[in-house]
């Protein structure tokens, strides 16, 4: 076996074309820990948002989006009455009804910012237990909480969005009661007022969905039939988790493209390796030969090569993952209904060592064995 | 006998035709012998050199080398047995650029099962019989060419194979270094019973050989003894 650090000093032989390969797998690298980390932050982000243990219920034809939904103001009323099984606190039924609204608020500098906006009652705690106040407090009439990402969200200031502070909603100027947190979620970037407040705003007599939390997910059951039952209520019946894994199912085509660019990206590099690794083997053609004319192996001296290559593109998927934990870890990505936390995760680094090995190898096979392929006397002639 | 080859033919297919730089040749070396080879270019010296020391296998005909008929060993089995058995010495040195002189040294030890301190033991042993001790950790540029060619004969001789062969070791290097590099051959058929086949277009460095033979368009000559003495 030849020694690691004859591999090493070959890296060393040619600046430009060590630099060449460090950058270019580091490229690869870095885009595919950023696929994985986006798409893995998306798919989190939706995943965590819904609860299997809730229900919504919802208007038929709307099941692909709360907002489009109507269904009748006093629903939850009946909701609570009629199905068996729905969780309760103190003898408050976990029945929250809502009205989810997309719209525009804007911040008293005039800067403004599409959202989403959730008209509540107090039992909407009961049936979002992660959503807790970090300051200030649920609002009242007039008054909105804010998750703490949703400036990130609406593309407003985070210091505009204080507790205190005064924004329009629809023309309406609303006080900012409190900032909440529900983590990993998407309500986190979502702006929640008072539900009358809403019926108001939004110009409707009627509300998006009621959401249920049931004493145990197969509960679920009850709330499906209560919905096949009252047929003059035209409802639906969705798990809450379902509700949003579907929704992530509407982004597929776009972490399709991600992967496909990631993928050509990689292919492209993979490609200009053979290149540059086939000269810098080439150039050495002779002294391979005389590695195996002492006695070295073909195969060790291949191992060597290939070594060589992943050596280069570890030091490329490690300045990928400084340069992705500076830049991206941490970092908050707004998409249509919310906005998620970009995190370098065990696994997102998994991805990247995986695709530095990769690119190490692939690219050094094919000009290894053609470097190799000679004969002896031959490329000991050369 | 250390070297023993019997009608041994090397033919290599050129396009359509064949190409046969060695026909039907017959030699036998003794061991300790330094032995010189000479002959015009083309005439197959490089080629012979690759046969007996197993870098390349004849097309037909047997070679005995050390009691061992290499003729036929599959490609693996002859890289382990030129490992053991043979040492190389190139016009060129083909030392590895990246590499210290005690590491190209070592070089044919990582093959072996030896202790990390042994090799290096060993590979300070063979610097110092070449007269370079004091060299051990330049790199090969750092090296004149007759120091090179020095290195590349310790590094030839440290796993202590029974035959070294050199392809025209002095055809780089000026007169001086070139008598101190015949030498060391020398000294190494005398004292440590090598057996040496070395290519060379120089009769002066012939003359440090104990035999020279003449090779001719694939053929060798019959001995000239008017060659061999000085
Ligand atoms: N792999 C090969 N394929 C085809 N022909 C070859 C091959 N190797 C050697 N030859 C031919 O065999 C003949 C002898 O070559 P060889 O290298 O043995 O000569 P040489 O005596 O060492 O010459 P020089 O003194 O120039 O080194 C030449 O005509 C050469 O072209
Ligand atoms: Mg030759």
């Amino acid at each position: 076996m030849l020694p690691l650090s004859y591999a090493l000093r070959n890296l060393f032989r040619d600046k430009s074309r060590l630099i060449q390969t460090v950058g270019g797998s580091a490229l690869v690298v870095l885009l595919i820990m950023a696929a994985t980390a986006l798409n893995g932050g998306m798919a989190g982000v939706l995943s965590a948002s819904g609860s299997p243990r809730n229900a919504i219920l919802i208007g038929t034809g709307s099941e692909e989006s709360i907002q489009r939904s109507e269904v009748a103001a006093q629903l939850g009323g009946i909701a609570e009455a009629g199905i068996p099984g729905v969780l309760s606190a103190l003898g408050t039924p976990a029945a929250s009804t809502e009205i989810h609204y997309m719209s525009f608020l804007e911040a008293k500098d005039g800067t403004r910012g599409q959202g989403l906006f959730r008209g509540v009652t107090l039992r909407a705690l009961l049936v979002h237990p992660e959503v807790r106040l970090l300051e200030g407090t649920f609002p009242g009439a007039g008054e909105v909480m804010v998750g703490r990402l949703a400036w990130r969200k609406l593309g407003i200031a985070e210091e505009k969005l204080q507790v205190g502070s005064v924004v329009k909603l629809d023309g309406s100027e609303m006080r900012i009661s409190g900032i909440f947190a529900a983590p990993g979620t998407v309500m986190e970037s979502e702006v929640w007022a008072v539900l009358g407040d809403l019926y108001m705003l939004a110009q409707r007599d009627t509300a998006s969905c009621v959401v249920l939390r049931m004493e145990e997910a197969k509960d679920f059951s009850e709330v499906e039939l209560f919905s096949q039952q009252r047929l003059d209520l035209e409802l639906t019946a969705l798990r809450e988790s379902d509700y949003y894994s579907a929704l992530g199912a509407f982004y597929r085509p776009l972490r399709v493209m991600t992967w496909i660019t990631a993928g050509l990206v990689a292919a492209g590099a993979i490609f200009g390796g053979f290149n540059t690794l086939y000269a810098a083997f080439a150039s050495r053609i002779r002294e391979l030969a005389t590695l195996q004319a002492i006695g070295f192996g073909r195969g060790a001296v291949f191992f060597s090569l290939v070594q060589e290559s992943v050596i280069a593109c570890l030091a490329g998927t490690l300045l990928a993952s400084v340069i992705a934990l500076v830049f991206l870890d941490g970092r908050t990505i707004p998409f249509s209904i919310g906005a998620f936390t970009v995190s370098i995760s065990p696994q997102v680094a998994i991805a990247g060592l995986g695709t530095g090995i990769l690119l190490g190898v692939l690219g050094a096979v094919p000009p290894a064995i053609r470097c190799l392929k000679p004969s002896l006397p031959k490329a000991l002639r050369s | 006998m250390m070297i023993s080859c019997r009608e041994i033919t090397k033919s290599y297919s050129k396009g359509s035709h064949l190409v046969t730089p060695l026909e039907n040749l017959s030699l036998e070396v003794p061991r300790g012998e330094f032995l010189a080879l000479m002959g015009p270019s083309g005439s197959g010296k490089t080629t012979l050199l690759n046969l007996i020391s197993g870098i390349d296998t004849p097309t037909s005909g047997d070679l005995e080398i050390d009691g061992e008929n290499i003729a036929k060993f599959p490609r693996k089995q002859l890289t382990k047995w030129r490992a053991r058995k043979v040492g190389y010495i190139f016009q060129l040195y083909h030392l590895i650029p990246v590499l210290t002189a005690l590491e190209n040294v070592e070089l044919p030890l990582l093959i072996t099962s030896m202790s990390r301190k042994e090799r290096r033991r060993k590979a300070e042993a063979a610097l110092e019989v070449v007269g370079l001790s004091d060299r051990s950790h330049h790199t090969p540029s750092e090296l004149s060419g007759g120091q090179e060619q020095r290195v590349a004969i310790a590094r030839a001789l440290v796993a202590d194979p029974a035959l070294l062969v050199a392809d025209e070791p002095t055809g780089d290097l000026d007169r001086e270094s070139a008598t101190r590099i015949l030498e060391l051959l020398r000294s190494l058929a005398r004292d440590h019973e090598k057996t040496i086949v070395m290519v060379t277009h120089d009769a002066r460095a012939a003359a440090a050989a104990d035999r020279t033979l003449h090779l001719e368009k694939g053929k060798l000559l019959t001995e000239d003894p008017n060659l061999v003495s000085i």
